[in-house]
C-alpha cells in the first residue's frame, strides 16, 4: 500500500491484550486518516460515557505522515470529550506520529482500563504493558525523562490522573493534544504514557509528481505573510497576533467583559521575542516552526496562551504569563480552558486572580484541592456551581479563545455550530476575517457566512484528516495538498473531493453529538455577547451582535447542512448510507 | 448576495477583460443565485451546485486569446502552462476543454475540471473561474487566467507567429482597438514631502486607483507604499489596488508592533527597496508587456533552468534592470533593492514592476507608464521583425 499502511492496532488495557487488524481500503480512502478515521471509528461507541472502560482512545496518524509533505508530522487523538460531551477530536505535531506510523499502523485503538498504572511500550519487537506505579503522580516532563529512551512519548501529568476535565495528552517535545479534556480520558484508563518507536518507512506511489507539488507549497509559504513574512508566524510564533487583535479591538479582557487591554504590549511578539531571546522552534520536520522557545529549550505561550493568561485575567506581567503556560504544560492542563475557568470565577468573586495567586490556583487545579476542585470541572461547571452561569464564556463547555465574537461575526457564528464546542480552528474564520487569507471578508457582517463556515469547516474537516497543520492554509490550499495526497497514495484526490470527505466527517461528528442530546440550543453564544458592547474606540465600533441576525444566519447554516430547523438530523438512519 | 453579482460584473466591464453581454455570476449561500447573460447565468448556476464553493463566474474574455491558445494546442495536451509568476504560484496550470468535449450537458464536465483547479478555459464558452468562500475571489481567479492567457498567448505569437485562420485580424484588431495609449497625462498627485497621515492614506488609495484605471495593472495585482519618517503605509496583502481605502498598514520601521502581519507579502521588499534608494514612494504591479518581455531572455547555453528563482544576472529592458526572485520570502527582496537604486526602476523576472518616487507618487506613476510603454513597443517591434 502507497501512503496508508492498511492496520490498526488494538489494545485492551483491561486484558492487557494487543492485537493487529486490517483496515478496510474502502475505510481509508473515504476517511483518509487522523480525525475522518478516529471519528468513523467512534461509531458505535460514541454514546457512551466518556470514562467508561470500553470508551475507545483512538491516535490516527494520515496518509501523509511519514513523508515529507510540509507540516504532515501529525497525529489526530479521538474520543468523546468529558469536558463538552461532544465527540472529541485534536491534532498534534511530533515525531511521536511518525514513529507511531513506522510500526505500520495507521491507527492506535486504546480501551480497557488497567487497575493500576501503566505504560505502553511499542515497538517493532511487539507490545509491552510496564507497570510504573513510581511515574503515577509525576509531571510531564519527569515522566517523558524516565521514558524517552525507548522511543517517543505521549503522556498525562497529574491533572489527566487526577480527571481534570480539560486534561491534555502532552507529546514529549511539548505539543499537546488540547482542550476537550482527552488527558483525562487517559488518565480514567489507568495509562501514565504510550511510547511507540517505529521506523518503517512510507511508500510514495508518485516520488517527482509529489515532489513537486511539495515544491508548489514551499512556493506558497514563502509567498505568505502569514507564514514566512517578516512579521509573521514564523519570526515570531503566533503572538505576532497579539498586536493584530489588540488593533482590531478584539482581544477577550477580563472575562470578555471588553475588547482592548492595555498591557497587551507587555506579551506581543516582539516584546516576548526581546524579553526572552526566544528561538524557532516547532513541529518536528515542519519547516514553518512557528513555536518559539528560550535559549535554554522552555516552550514560550502561544497567542491565545498570552491573551488568555494576560487579558482575559488582567494580567499585564510577560514572566506570570510565561510561567503558567510553563506550569500548565508540566502538569498537563490546556492553558485556554484554565486561563479562561479561572476569569471565570474571578469576575464571580469580583476580582481576578493575579500573579503567584494563578500559579497555587493551577497547582491545585491539577491536584483538584481547595479552590481547585471547582475550577478543575471548567467554567461552565464552576460558574453554574457558584449560581452564576452567565459568567461562564464558553460553547457547549469548550471555553473561548482569544477572538472576541463582537469582532468577527464568523467566528461568532462558527463557534457555535463547531463540532466540540467554542473552537476558533475547526472552520478558522480569522483566517479571512482577519487575516485576509485566502481573501478578505467583511468581519462585521454575516452576509455569506454560513455557507463560508461550512464550506471551511468540510476542508478543514479533511486538512485534519490528512494530517497537516492548519497554518500551512495561510498560503497553501487544497489543490496542492490534493497533488501531495494523489502523489503519495496513488489514488486521485482534488480539492472537491476532499471537501466531500471533510462534509461527511462534520455531519458524522454532528449526528453523533445529536445522538446525545445536542441541538439548535447548543449551538449558541453566552448571552454576554449579544447584550454587551465591547470596548470601541480609534474608529472602530464593537457593539453588541444582533441576535437576529445570528439566528438567521444559524438557520441558514442548517439548511446548507441539510439539518431540521432545530440543528438535528431528519433521517435517523444517516450513519447507514454513510460509507 | 446579489449586490455582488452587480458589483464584480461591472468590475470585468470596468476592467475590460470580459464581454459586457458574455458574464454572468452565481452564488450560493442557503440558497443559489444566478444573474447575467441568461445561457451562461444558467451554465454558472448548474456548475456551481455541483461543487463545494460560493462564487462562480462565467465569461466570454474581451480578447479570443484563451481560446487560441485551446485551438492551437496540440491534439491530446489538456491545459495550458503559462509561465508567469501569477501562474507558477497560484494557477499552476490552466486545464481547457475542448467544443468537442462538451457534450449536451456541460455543466458536469466543467464541475469536474474545476473541482481540482481555480478557472478553467472552455472553448467558445469562456473563461469559468470559482471562488471557494466569496464571489470577489471567482472575480480575481477570472482575472488571473485572463492575465495569465493573455501573456501566455503574446508569447506564443512571438514565437511562432499566427497559426490558426483569422488569428491575425484579431490580433490586429486588438492592438489597434483593445490596446489604449498608456499614459499618466491628467492625473492629479499630491505633491511631496508626504508626511500627514491622513493626506497619505488618501493619497496611496488615490494612486492605486490610478494604476488600475490607467490599465496599468488589473485590480487586484499589486502593491504601493509610501515612507514618512519610521513609518511605512503599505497596502494589504489581497487587496484590491482600485479601492484601499481601510486596506493600507501602517507598520513601523524598527518591526516594533507586529499589527501589519496583514500587510502586503511584499512588505520587505518595499522595506529594502527604501534602504536602499531613499525613496519615498513604491509603486509595483504587474503590466502585462513588462511580463511578457521579462521572460524574453537571449542568452545561449544559459545552465539554470528554474529562470524564476535562480537566474542571478541582472539584465536590461532598455535601461531597465531585470533581475529574478520569487514573491515574499522566495528571493525577489534581494535582488530587486541593489538592481533598483541606480535606474529607480526594476522589473522582475515573469511577475511585475517596481518604480520609485522621491518624495511622491507622480515620478513613481510616470517610471511605470514608461516602462510599460517601452516593453509594449519592443513587444510589437520584435513581432513585426519576426514576421516580416
Ligand atoms: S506551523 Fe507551527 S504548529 Fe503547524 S506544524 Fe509547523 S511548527 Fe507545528
Ligand atoms: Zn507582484
Ligand atoms: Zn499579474
Amino acid at each position: 500500500m502507497f501512503g496508508w499502511t492498511g492496520t490498526i492496532l488494538n489494545i485492551d488495557l483491561s486484558s492487557r491484550a494487543a492485537w493487529r487488524e486490517d483496515l478496510s481500503v474502502e475505510l481509508l480512502h473515504a476517511y483518509l486518516g487522523g480525525r475522518g478515521l478516529g471519528v468513523r471509528l467512534m461509531r458505535g461507541f460514541h454514546a457512551l460515557d466518556p470514562f467508561d472502560p470500553v470508551m475507545p482512545l483512538i491516535f490516527a496518524v494520515g496518509p501523509l505522515c511519514g513523508t515529507s509533505a510540509p507540516t504532515a508530522a501529525r497525529l489526530t487523538v479521538v474520543s468523546r470529550s468529558p469536558l463538552t460531551g461532544t465527540i472529541y477530536d485534536c491534532s498534534a505535531g511530533g515525531r511521536f506520529a511518525w514513529r507511531l506510523k513506522g510500526l505500520g499502523v495507521d491507527a492506535l485503538r486504546l480501551s480497557g482500563r488497567s487497575e493500576t498504572p501503566v505504560t505502553l511500550v511499542v515497538t517493532a519487537g511487539g507490545v509491552e504493558f510496564v507497570d510504573v506505579p513510581e511515574l503515577w503522580g509525576q509531571t510531564v516532563p519527569e515522566t517523558v525523562a524516565a521514558l524517552s529512551g525507548r522511543g517517543s512519548v505521549a503522556a498525562i501529568g497529574p491533572a489527566g490522573e487526577n480527571g481534570v476535565l480539560f486534561a491534555n495528552i502532552m507529546m514529549g517535545e511539548g505539543n499537546s493534544v488540547g482542550r476537550g479534556g482527552l488527558g483525562a480520558v487517559m488518565g480514567a484508563k489507568g495509562l501514565k504514557a504510550v511510547v511507540v518507536n517505529g521506523d518503517i518507512p512510507v511508500a510514495v506511489a508518485d516520488r517527482e509528481r509529489f515532489d513537486r507539488a511539495r515544491q508548489d507549497v514551499m512556493r506558497l509559504f514563502r509567498a505568505s505573510p502569514v507564514i514566512f513574512g517578516e512579521l509573521g508566524i514564523a519570526e515570531y510564533g503566533t503572538p505576532a497576533l497579539v498586536d493584530l487583535m489588540r488593533q482590531r479591538r478584539m482581544a477577550p479582557t477580563e472575562n470578555f467583559r471588553h475588547t482592548v487591554f492595555e498591557g497587551s504590549a507587555n506579551y506581543s511578539g516582539p516584546a516576548i521575542r526581546s524579553a526572552y531571546q526566544a528561538k524557532k522552534d516547532g513541529c518536528y520536520g515542519c519547516p514553518i516552526q512557528c513555536k518559539k522557545s528560550t535559549p535554554r529549550g522552555e516552550h514560550l505561550p502561544e497567542y491565545e496562551t498570552v491573551s488568555h493568561f494576560g487579558a482575559l485575567n488582567g494580567i499585564a506581567s510577560l514572566d506570570v504569563i510565561v510561567k503558567s503556560n510553563t506550569l500548565c504544560n508540566e502538569l498537563g492542563m490546556d492553558t485556554i480552558s484554565a486561563a479562561a475557568t479561572l476569569s471565570a470565577w474571578g469576575e464571580v468573586r469580583g476580582r481576578f486572580p493575579g500573579g503567584e495567586e494563578v500559579q497555587r490556583l493551577l497547582v491545585d487545579t491539577a491536584l483538584r484541592r481547595g479552590d481547585g476542585e471547582l475550577l478543575s470541572l471548567g467554567s461552565r461547571r464552576a460558574a453554574r456551581a457558584l449560581g452564576r452561569p452567565e459568567l461562564s464564556m464558553e460553547v457547549k463547555g469548550l471555553e473561548l479563545p482569544a477572538y472576541d465574537p463582537r469582532g468577527a461575526y464568523g467566528m461568532a457564528l462558527a463557534y457555535c455550530t463547531s463540532n466540540r464546542g467554542g473552537c476558533h480552528l475547526r472552520a478558522y474564520p480569522i483566517s479571512h476575517e482577519i487575516l485576509r487569507k485566502p481573501v478578505a471578508t467583511d468581519r462585521f457582517s454575516f452576509s455569506g457566512k454560513a455557507r463560508i463556515i461550512a464550506i471551511a469547516e468540510d476542508t478543514n474537516a479533511a486538512i485534519d484528516s490528512l494530517v497537516a497543520c492548519k497554518f500551512s492554509f495561510f498560503g497553501a490550499t487544497l489543490e496542492e495538498y490534493a497533488e501531495l495526497l494523489s502523489a503519495a497514495t496513488g489514488t486521485e484526490y482534488t480539492p472537491q473531493s476532499l471537501k466531500e470527505i471533510g462534509r461527511r466527517i462534520c455531519l458524522t461528528e454532528r449526528f453523533y453529538n445529536c445522538a446525545n442530546g445536542f441541538d439548535v440550543k447548543d449551538d449558541c453564544l453566552p448571552a454576554r455577547f449579544f447584550a454587551e458592547p465591547g470596548s470601541s474606540g480609534e474608529g472602530v465600533d464593537i457593539p453588541p451582535i444582533d441576535r437576529g441576525r445570528f439566528d438567521e444566519e444559524l438557520q441558514k447554516y442548517y439548511r446548507i447542512r441539510g439539518l431540521t430547523p432545530a440543528g438535528t438530523f431528519a433521517d435517523p438512519d444517516f450513519l447507514l448510507t454513510q460509507p | 448576495m446579489r449586490d455582488q453579482v452587480s458589483v464584480y460584473t461591472n468590475k470585468l466591464i470596468a476592467d475590460r477583460s470580459a464581454h459586457a453581454q458574455g458574464i454572468a455570476i452565481a452564488a450560493q449561500d442557503d440558497v443559489l443565485i444566478a444573474g447575467g447573460a441568461p445561457d451562461l447565468a444558467r451554465l454558472a448556476g448548474d456548475v456551481l451546485s455541483r461543487l463545494t464553493c460560493l462564487g462562480m463566474v462565467v465569461a466570454c474574455p474581451s480578447l479570443p486569446f484563451a481560446d487560441f491558445l485551446v485551438a492551437r494546442a496540440p491534439a491530446g495536451e489538456s491545459c495550458i502552462v503559462p509561465r508567469d509568476t501569477e501562474t507558477r504560484t497560484f494557477l499552476h496550470d490552466i486545464p481547457f476543454l475542448r467544443r468537442s468535449d462538451l457534450g449536451a450537458d456541460p455543466a458536469p464536465v466543467i464541475a469536474r475540471l474545476l473541482g481540482s483547479r481555480k478557472g478553467v478555459v472552455v472553448e467558445g464558452v469562456g473563461i469559468v473561474a470559482s471562488g471557494a468562500l466569496t464571489v470577489e475571489q471567482a472575480y480575481i481567479n477570472y482575472s488571473s487566467v485572463f492575465h495569465s492567457t493573455f501573456v501566455k498567448y503574446l508569447q506564443d505569437v512571438l514565437h511562432h507567429g499566427f497559426i490558426l485562420p483569422g488569428e491575425a485580424e484579431a490580433f490586429a484588431a486588438f492592438r489597434s482597438q483593445w490596446l489604449r495609449p498608456l499614459t499618466d497625462e491628467g492625473l492629479a498627485f499630491r505633491s511631496g514631502p508626504l508626511a500627514e497621515r491622513d493626506e497619505i492614506l488618501d493619497e496611496i488609495a488615490t494612486v492605486g486607483r490610478y494604476t488600475v484605471e490607467r490599465g496599468l495593472v488589473d485590480s487586484f495585482f499589486g502593491n504601493i507604499s509610501c515612507r514618512a519618517g519610521e513609518v511605512i503605509y503599505i497596502s494589504q496583502t489581497a487587496a484590491s489596488l482600485d479601492s484601499l481605502a481601510g486596506c493600507i498598514d501602517p507598520v513601523p520601521t524598527d518591526n516594533s508592533s507586529t499589527f501589519g502581519i496583514t500587510a502586503s507579502s511584499e512588505l520587505l521588499a518595499h522595506r529594502r527597496i527604501y534602504e536602499a534608494t531613499g525613496a519615498a514612494t513604491i509603486l509595483h504591479g504587474h503590466p502585462k508587456f513588462a511580463v511578457i518581455m521579462s521572460m524574453e531572455c537571449a542568452e545561449e547555453g544559459c545552465a539554470i533552468t528554474d529562470c524564476w528563482k535562480e537566474c542571478d544576472r541582472v539584465r536590461f529592458l532598455g535601461d531597465t534592470p531585470v533581475v529574478a526572485g520569487e514573491i515574499g520570502a522566495g528571493g525577489l527582496a534581494r535582488r530587486v533593492p541593489p538592481a533598483i537604486a541606480g535606474p529607480r526602476k526594476a522589473v522582475v523576472y515573469g511577475h511585475g514592476v517596481f518604480t520609485v518616487g522621491e518624495t511622491d507618487f507622480a515620478d513613481a506613476f510616470r517610471a511605470l507608464v514608461s516602462v510599460e510603454n517601452w516593453c509594449r513597443g519592443e513587444y510589437f517591434r520584435r513581432l513585426e521583425e519576426r514576421l516580416g
